[in-house]
């Protein structure tokens, strides 16, 4: 868990994060979003101690990191960065190895975490661990830049705007492996975006900044139903009129192949609001819940209610009419 | 064809003296190359990662960039000395802003994003220095040392000028001589050194990828090795206890060959070892080395030890007055002993070709004035600039030419001969007066001072080997300017070595007491 009191950083003169409180829990996906200059990297930051902050105190399990030696902190948060930054003169699994092998593993150690993590990002271990970055697509890049921030088991991983240099087919490709990643490896994750379609998409919990400020956190679903003011609300966009219209029904056809025959435990139905079935599966805590319609019962996940209301949003913005 | 093969002829005759100066070449350069890299390298990293005080420390050195290396060579000897140890000072000097900068923008270049993932990884600053930056900024780093290492490998000739030896050695006898097979013999073998090692550096830059920095390293060490094992060798030796006095001379053939003389003189009948610096260089740097103990004897002459050394007025144009004068004064003021001095002058004078003297009938110097306008005038920049040289002879003759050009003294008669030019100032005992037949203008007014060579010691090692007074004093009156100029060209000219001509004298006039051969 990490924990910020009243968290003030000034630049000369300006503010740019104003004394603000939050805690991230344990094992979610924490999204910081905002308009460039907003702070959120700034506050990501100063959970590493990139940058410290002038006053206030940041917590993690309960221990201020301040007084945590500094090694042994950043050992404990892996670090993604936009640039993604692997070390271009080291291979894939050099790459990989640098926290481990500063934490003193065994060759042999180092060597069996490098293939578990290539597997885990799907990248065949034998064909890419002794690959150079620049012989990798940016995608694998960014795959790698997961796994070495990975690589010596960080209970903490910071993500900043991690996906936004790819190209839109990888970056949705690696959100979706992202969002399965998280389910599997279940660590607390920062993750801070610009795009709000990607905040929706990945974040178990939104945070909202501005000037330096938290305007809302709250879940992704609540932060479009309810965005707390104007700023949000134009944030949000037509997103918002998007979860309402979809309000309805969720084309079981098009969005799922999963069909149970289990109909026992049925939570939902067709008609059930696509709020209120995601809002039940993040209740919950489960993957998948079972909606009942047309006679059969269909799994949904979270991802493809919002796989779909992102689909929808994107339709409508090409202008074509798939928002039926 | 037959330049080829003269060519190849001298390299082969000189092999023992090509390899010598090679390796002097390659050591200097070397030794230089590393203490530049040991400065320059921690420096650059220094400055990049303080991010501060960089510009004027590396304009500093562009500063010593723009020195002359001739300047600088000049100016380190008062306060180290003659020899390598200067050569290398200002060499180490030049190579410092090429290393500095590159070194420096090669870390700087390091994308900001990679130093913030280092330490986001909880790399130490020192870590990231070692695995990420230093790594990464190494081809900028090694296109620095390379520039260098040309740098340093091409103004190492210049060494030759402080005594330090190399191939710069070669090239000197070769300007001395107007012998363009002796500048080829020095300049080809550099141009190939640069090459090698330029290609040894890329060799190893090459193998040098990943984070690994061994094969640097390994080379850095080699080159170590290269330089420092022949001195353990030396100092593994034991020591001969014997003594040793040293003794130079200046540019040119006839300082070598008159202390070659000294040496054998000295070594035949004392227990004394002679060690020789011959071809040092200028006045100014060889009476400099005498003074500060480099040197213990070097040959003088009397007119330049009165006008330059002294600043004094000739009193007389009679030799022995001059002696009288010379001596005094270099014993008054430095401290310094003339001994005995020999018969020959070598005094300054004005040449033209045999052709132009019959064209013009111009006899003496005066005669030269009606030409003034014509004429293009030749003289070194000694010549050129002291008070008993080419200004008293303007005052004297009223003469002003109207085009003076100033060289090298090895390139002045060619010239004469080329006819690019029509008058030089040439020394009298010099082998291209026989060699060219040039003809000397009549000094009517006597302008240029007596001008007899004789040893010049300082007092204190005369009191410590007295002897050598005696022995040196045998060559008093001796030698005439016909038996100089013989000299001369038998070296210049016909490539003898200056240490057989001098023994051969000295064997001829009955002077060596040993018979051997």
């Amino acid at each position: 868990m990490i924990e910020f009191n009243d968290v003030t950083k000034t630049f000369s003169g300006a503010a740019a994060v104003d004394g603000i409180s939050f805690q991230v829990h344990a094992g979610e996906l924490f999204v910081l979003i905002g308009p460039s200059g907003c702070g959120k990297t700034t506050t990501m930051k100063m959970m590493n101690r990139l940058i410290e902050p002038d006053s206030g105190s940041i917590l993690i399990d309960d221990k201020n990191i301040k007084e945590l030696p500094l090694q042994q902190l950043r050992w404990n948060t892996g670090y993604v960065l936009q640039q993604i930054a692997l070390f271009p003169h080291m291979t894939v699994e050099e790459n990989i190895a640098v926290v481990p092998e500063m934490c003193g593993w065994s060759a042999s150690a180092v060597s069996g975490r490098t293939d578990e993590l290539l597997e885990l990002i799907g990248l065949d271990p034998g064909t890419y661990r002794s690959r150079l970055p620049a012989e990798l697509s940016g995608g694998q890049q960014q795959r790698i830049g997961v796994a070495r921030a990975l690589a010596a088991d960080p209970d903490i991983l910071l993500m900043d705007e991690p996906f936004s240099a790819l190209d839109p087919i990888s970056r949705s490709q690696l959100q979706d492996e992202m969002k399965e990643l998280q389910r599997t490896i279940q660590k607390t994750i920062v993750f801070v975006t610009h795009d709000m379609d990607e905040a929706l998409k990945l974040g178990d919990r939104i945070a909202v900044m501005k000037e330096g400020r938290l305007v809302q956190l709250d879940t992704p679903e609540r932060v479009t139903a309810a965005p707390a003011d104007d700023f949000v609300r134009s944030f949000i966009g037509e997103r918002q009129s998007v979860w309402q219209r979809q309000a309805a029904v969720l084309p079981m056809e098009e969005t799922t192949m999963n069909i149970s025959g289990d109909t026992s435990g049925t939570a939902a139905s067709a008609e059930t609001s696509l709020e209120d079935v995601y809002s039940m599966l993040r209740s919950k805590q489960v993957q998948e819940l079972p909606v009942h319609a047309g006679g059969k019962t269909y799994l949904v996940t979270d991802t493809m209610i919002l796989d779909y209301v992102y689909d929808v949003q994107r339709g409508k913005e090409a202008g074509d009419g798939r928002s039926s | 064809m037959d330049v080829l093969r003269e060519f190849f002829q001298l390299a082969s005759n000189q092999s023992n003296l090509l390899m010598e100066a090679f390796w002097q070449h390659v050591e200097m350069s070397v030794v230089s190359l590393l203490i530049a890299v040991f400065i320059a390298v921690p420096l650059g990293v220094f400055l990049a990662v303080r991010q501060k005080g960089a510009e004027p420390v590396i304009g500093s050195t562009a500063v010593l960039q723009t020195i002359p290396s001739l300047a600088l060579l000049g100016f380190l000897i008062p306060f180290v000395g003659i020899g390598t140890l200067p050569a290398i000072i200002a060499l180490s000097a030049y190579a410092l802003m090429p290393i500095l900068r590159n070194t420096y923008t090669g870390i700087k270049g390091v994308d900001r994003a990679l130093v913030e993932a280092a330490e986001a990884m909880g790399m130490s600053r020192a870590r990231t220095l070692w695995r990420i930056q230093v790594p990464l900024a190494m081809p900028t780093i090694m296109a620095g040392i390379r520039t260098a290492m040309v740098l340093i490998v091409g103004t190492a000739t210049l060494a030759a000028l402080v005594g330090a030896g190399g191939l710069g050695d070669l090239i000197m006898t070769g300007l001395n001589r107007s012998n363009n097979y002796y500048i080829l013999l020095g300049a080809i073998p550099a141009a190939l050194l640069a090459l090698l090692i330029d290609g040894i550096l890329r060799a190893a830059e090459k193998k040098t990828t990943g984070s690994s920095l061994k094969p640097m390293i390994f080379v850095i060490t080699a080159a170590l090795l290269i330089v420092t094992l022949p001195y353990g060798v030396q100092q593994a030796m034991p020591e001969e206890e014997t003594e040793e006095i040293i003794i130079g001379g200046k540019l040119g053939a006839e300082p070598e060959i008159i202390i070659s003389m000294y040496q054998h003189l000295i070594e035949d009948q004392t227990d004394i070892q002679v060690e020789l610096e011959a071809q040092l260089g200028t006045t100014d740097i060889v009476f400099q080395a005498l003074q500060n103990g480099d040197l213990d004897g070097y040959l003088e002459f009397t007119g330049t030890a009165i006008t330059e050394l002294l600043g004094e007025e000739p009193v007389s144009n009679d030799e022995d007055e001059a002696f009288e004068q010379a001596r005094e004064g270099m014993l008054r003021t430095y401290d310094l002993v003339f001994l005995e001095a020999m018969d020959y002058q070598n005094t300054y004078a004005l040449a033209v070709t045999e052709a132009f003297q019959e064209e013009t009938g111009a006899e003496t110097i005066g005669d030269l004035t009606a030409y003034e306008d014509d004429i293009t005038a030749a003289f070194t920049f000694e010549f050129y600039d002291r008070n008993d040289g080419y200004p008293a002879i303007q005052e004297t003759y009223n003469l002003a030419f109207d085009d003076v050009q100033t060289m090298d003294a090895g390139l002045r008669s060619g010239a004469l001969v080329s006819e690019d030019v029509q008058v030089i100032d040439a020394y009298s005992t010099d082998s291209y007066m026989r060699e060219y037949n040039l003809a000397v203008m009549e000094d009517t007014e006597n302008v240029f001072p007596p001008f007899n060579g004789a040893p010049l010691f300082r007092a204190d090692v005369l009191d410590d080997h007295p002897e050598i007074e005696d022995v040196l004093n045998q060559l008093g009156g001796r030698i005439t300017e016909e038996d100089m100029i013989d000299m001369n060209y038998a070296v210049d000219v016909d490539d003898e070595a200056a240490s057989d001509v001098a023994e051969e004298y000295l064997r001829e006039a009955g002077l060596l007491t040993s018979s051997d051969e």
